[in-house]
């Protein structure tokens, strides 16, 4: 089935360009020309306005997804390295 | 004498007593303040250094060796590392910038040696830089509409986050589409996304442009898009 949702106009850049620059224009990393140009194709494009909304659902999730919280097994040695290079330091060895 | 010519012969005569003085170009006053209790030998401050990346650097370096126990040791070499170089670190990046950027090396060593075949530029080229993100047959491909959609995403609803954050298969889905990124994909996709490192200190921690960084976290978001739009369909399929 083809889900066809077309603007009224054909617009100055191409859905498949929005798609590209889609994650640097979330993050504000476009010029200003740049910046207008997806702005206005936003603004009369539903799927590319869907698409858009979509990757900053998933940059917001993605950092929401369960992390495990890894404990050192040996800092029970990494903390003596460090008190014995601080203490060599120190020293001036 | 002056101070400064007190500091040029203190650094010839105890050179190694000597430490850089630290940039005050990049880091907060905490990090300042962070490296000089390290310098000082603090243990708490250690502590703090090690609990606060050490999660980040075994996720990281997972992406790199694919094997638990060698990502341990890879983080377990970069402290070693940490331990050794902080008395050189001259504070020009940040802490964590300088921290990760000691595991990548290590890892894309260990990463190396463990598979024969690859050599450092695979963990840092991407197939190719032009691939497009989404597939082209989801676009008209000739005529005045050429490059527009022909098959367009269908619209998430606005609890569409809860409800994959609840669901433990979209979890399950995003994290293995995530498990499966290609290491230079993975690697911008964790430190931007998950970590919530910033764009520019990323660039730096990995070594590459910010063009190179939002075609690759493109990529990588899109992939992981892909994922949940697939579980969506089959959970839309199967009711």
């Amino acid at each position: 089935m083809v889900r066809e949702e077309r603007p009224a106009i054909v617009p100055e850049i191409t859905c498949q360009e929005i798609v590209q620059w889609a994650s640097a224009y979330l993050d504000e990393h476009v010029g200003d020309d740049r910046k207008r140009q997806i702005a206005v194709h936003l603004a009369i494009c539903a799927g590319c306005e869907t698409y858009v909304k979509q990757i900053a659902t998933v940059r917001d999730i993605v950092g929401l997804l369960p992390k495990t919280v890894e404990q050192p097994s040996d800092l029970h040695r990494l903390r003596p390295a460090f008190t014995a290079r601080a203490r060599r330091s120190s020293s001036g060895d | 004498m002056s101070t400064a010519a007190t500091v040029m012969t203190r650094s010839v005569e105890h050179s190694a007593f000597l430490e850089p003085a630290l940039s005050r170009t990049t880091g907060t006053d905490e990090e300042h303040e962070l490296i000089v209790r390290l310098r000082r030998g603090d243990e708490g401050a250690f502590d703090d250094l090690v609990n606060k990346h050490h999660s980040a650097l075994i996720r990281m370096s997972m992406g790199y060796v694919r094997d638990r126990e060698v990502a341990e040791e890879v983080v377990q070499d970069t402290w070693m590392a940490v331990i050794e170089g902080l008395h050189r670190f001259e504070g020009r990046s940040s802490l964590r910038t300088w921290i990760f950027g000691i595991m990548i090396h290590k890892a894309k060593d260990r990463g190396v040696r463990e598979k024969r075949h690859m050599n450092f530029s695979a963990f840092e080229s991407v197939d190719d830089e032009s691939e497009e993100p989404v597939d082209p047959a989801r676009f008209h491909q000739t005529g005045e509409w050429a490059g527009h959609w022909a098959v367009p995403p269908q619209p998430w609803d606005d609890q569409t986050p809860e409800r994959l954050l609840a669901s433990q298969q979209a979890v399950n889905a995003m994290q293995r589409a995530i498990e499966v990124l290609p290491p230079p994909l993975k690697a911008v996709l964790m430190l931007r996304d998950v970590e919530g490192v910033e764009a520019k200190e990323v660039c730096e921690i990995l070594k590459i442009t910010e063009t190179n960084l939002y075609v690759r976290l493109h990529r990588a978001r899109e992939r992981v898009r892909q994922a949940v739009e697939t579980y969506l369909e089959g959970r839309q399929f199967a009711v």
